[in-house]
């Protein structure tokens, strides 16, 4: 195990070589230009390329082409730039090609505070191209060592579903200076969860079957298997067709090959769940830090307070918010958008709150105050839009 | 095309489905000719294409591996192919004008830049024709279309004075080339030399399109009358007239002078490697 003290950048980089990542494509966009530089400097190394494309519309095109020739490919960007991977990102999921999509939100809307982390990426994750008709992969690491981690488990769930995984990380997380181990030996690797999947070729000639089965081997041009994709709805073998029915089984395959094999897919971490808490606090990323600390510390105090941190994002883990308590969504965003899937996924009788700050991590004061105001049954302290969902 | 066809092409995607009459045939059978007479076979080319007609009616025809990109974004593809595929493999890409020289026109310029192994020929309906017939920037002066009801007033991307393919030159492309779709042995002559080139080879070819532009700003949806109106209207370069919009001909011939863009890549990873390992 090698110890560094580095950013998320410098782990995601690392783990998309260790992963087998040997193309990158991107678009030079703070707070993720770093990735590029790093992947700039490593891939050449180990025999890949780096590409510096036009914009990012060509950036995800590029690693799709990249992927489709049988390579494993990866680009990273924030807001902005991943607006613009709406086009590719409906390609690659229509085609189900595998990729890495790395995501660090800023301050939004539009370029924002560049050099500040945000959360407003959420939905867009979800809904992440045109027409609808599919589901996809969102993972979301609090720390420097978790994107390494996730960039590992991205590019091996993106193999296994034949999907674009995207990671969804924000400036704090990219930025941050941290401690980071990075294993060398396979037992290190295994002891740290690592999980790996080789690059396959599908043979054809049926490349789109109408199934939810994963762990079909993609489209790869170039191997003389007769292979089609394209951005109409493919027959089975791939043609083109415009017919409801095609459509239906290819709108099945995409949205329930994932729904189906959550298991594979759900992560989450969680305190103090079994010990009858009256609040769950919500976070991902890098609030869920703050929100730690402030559960923890309420909890010595005999606070009767629990948390939940989504890791995978998407598909969302309805699953833990079965319980009835006050649930309190912590997000970097002022308009709230986790929040509105709790409510969405928590029993009735649940209240469902939300804190927001953006650009800035949330404070310990600030969420042990609207702890104590939901321990005494009122709606947190009105902080103008701070406490408003909608 | 008998021979040509089931040499080449899926029997699934014969006859073709564009509009009867229309010339986009006749783009389509020079490029195979001259496939066949450089001697590639259905295993050495991976064939991409894009929206609109060019893209549609072309897609899956090749009997080998197949791609269709969305609008204008093929040749950012196509780049990113050419990195993982072996050097051997060659790409071909059937596009519209709209996809080459509006909506995609940075990639293609960035493709150009890199000289990445493509060799593209650009079917020039002369203006969006598969959503019904809008202008576009080939679009000869004056012409209605349903979105030009006053006559196309705005200059175009092949007026001497801006044609693209001075663009592409200037940008680094190494075959250019441009041609009627009826010009027969001189079109797939071109598309020869486009193919022997390991760089991006660009071969712009007007056909005619009978549903919407003939209809539109011709009048007339008779295929005879359509053709002869482009044929009166192209003159080879040197040979201009007055009427003339299209100078046809081999436009830039620079084959094989640079390196090609993922050879250029493989070079200098294998050089960094070597100075690491
Ligand atoms: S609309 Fe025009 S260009 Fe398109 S297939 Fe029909 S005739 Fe050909």
């Amino acid at each position: 195990m090698k110890r560094y003290l580095e950013t998320g950048n410098f782990g995601v980089a690392q783990a998309a070589v260790m992963a087998g990542c040997r193309v990158f494509c991107g678009y030079p966009i703070t707070p993720a230009t770093e990735i590029a530089e790093a992947m700039s400097g490593l891939l050449p190394r180990v025999g890949g390329f780096y590409v510096q494309t036009e914009d990012e519309t060509a950036a995800m095109h590029m690693a799709i082409g990249a992927a489709l020739g049988g390579m494993k490919a990866m680009t990273a960007t924030s807001g902005p730039g991943f607006i613009l991977y709406a086009d590719p990102y409906g390609w690659a999921i229509g085609c189900e090609i595998p990729l890495v999509v790395l995501n660090s939100q800023r301050v939004g809307p539009v370029s924002g505070i560049t050099g500040a982390p945000g959360q407003g990426e959420f939905y867009l994750s979800r809904y992440v191209t045109q027409g609808g008709n599919f589901e996809t992969i969102v993972l979301a690491p609090n720390s420097a060592q978790e994107a390494f981690f996730l960039t590992i488990e991205a590019f091996y769930l993106s193999e296994r579903f034949r999907t674009p995984v995207t990671v969804l990380a924000d400036q704090l997380i990219t930025d941050g200076w941290e401690d980071l181990s990075i294993p060398e030996t396979d037992e290190e690797k295994q002891a740290m969860g690592l999980r790996f999947a080789e690059r396959k070729a599908h043979p054809g000639p049926q490349f789109y079957p109408p199934t939810d089965e994963i762990d079909i081997p993609p489209v790869v041009l170039g191997k003389d298997t007769g292979a089609l994709c394209s951005d109409w709805t493919p027959t089975e073998e791939g043609y083109d067709i415009e017919t409801v029915e095609a459509q239906h089984k290819h709108a099945y395959r995409l949205i329930y090959k994932i729904r189906n094999h959550r298991d594979l897919i759900t992560r989450h971490e969680s305190l103090f769940l079994d010990d009858d808490p009256k609040i769950i606090a919500v976070a991902f990323g890098t609030p869920s830090r703050v929100v730690k600390t402030a559960v923890k510390k309420a909890r010595a105090q005999g606070k009767k307070i629990g948390m939940i941190r989504p890791i995978s994002l998407w598909p969302f883990p309805d699953e833990l918010f079965k319980r009835n308590a006050t649930y309190l969504s912590v997000e970097l965003n002022y308009d709230g958008q986790m929040v509105r899937e709790i409510q969405r996924a928590a029993p009735r009788e649940s209240s469902v709150h939300f804190f927001g700050k953006c650009g800035e991590l949330p404070t310990v004061a600030e969420l042990s105050q609207i702890f104590d105001d939901l321990l005494q049954g009122k709606p947190p302290r009105r902080r103008g839009w701070e406490t408003e969902a909608w | 095309m008998d021979y040509l066809a089931t040499e080449y092409l899926r029997s699934r995607k014969i006859p073709s489905t564009a509009c009867s009459g229309c010339g986009l045939g006749q783009c389509h059978k020079a490029l195979v000719k001259a496939i066949d007479g450089v001697g590639l076979t259905v295993s050495d080319i991976v064939w991409g294409t894009s929206i609109g007609c060019a893209g549609r009616q072309t897609f899956a025809t090749w009997k080998g591996d197949s791609f269709a990109g969305t609008h204008g974004r093929v040749y950012a593809i196509a780049r990113g192919l050419r990195l993982a595929l072996p050097p051997e493999k060659r790409i071909v890409l059937t596009v519209g004008d709209g996809d080459a020289f509006g909506i995609g026109f940075n990639h293609l310029l960035h493709a150009v830049r890199t000289n990445a192994q493509m060799t593209i020929m650009v079917c020039d309906n002369l203006g969006y024709q598969s959503t019904g017939g809008q202008f576009g920037w080939t679009t000869p002066p004056g012409v209605v279309t349903d979105s030009s009801p006053y006559g196309m007033f705005e200059p175009n991307w092949v007026q001497p004075e801006r044609d693209v393919l001075r663009i592409l030159k200037e940008a680094g492309a190494t075959f250019l080339a441009r041609h009627v779709s009826m010009d027969g042995a001189s079109l797939v002559e071109s598309l020869t030399k486009a193919l022997q080139n390991n760089g991006l080879s660009l071969v712009h070819v007007v056909y005619p399109c009978t549903t919407n532009f003939g209809k539109n700003a011709l009048g007339t949806r008779k295929p005879v009358e359509i053709f002869n109106w482009i044929k009166r209207h192209a003159a080879p370069l040197g040979k201009e007239k007055e009427e003339t919009i299209w100078r046809t001909g081999i436009y830039h011939d620079a084959s094989n002078s640079r390196p090609e863009f993922s050879t250029l890549m493989r070079r200098k990873v294998d050089e960094i490697r070597g100075r690491y390992s």
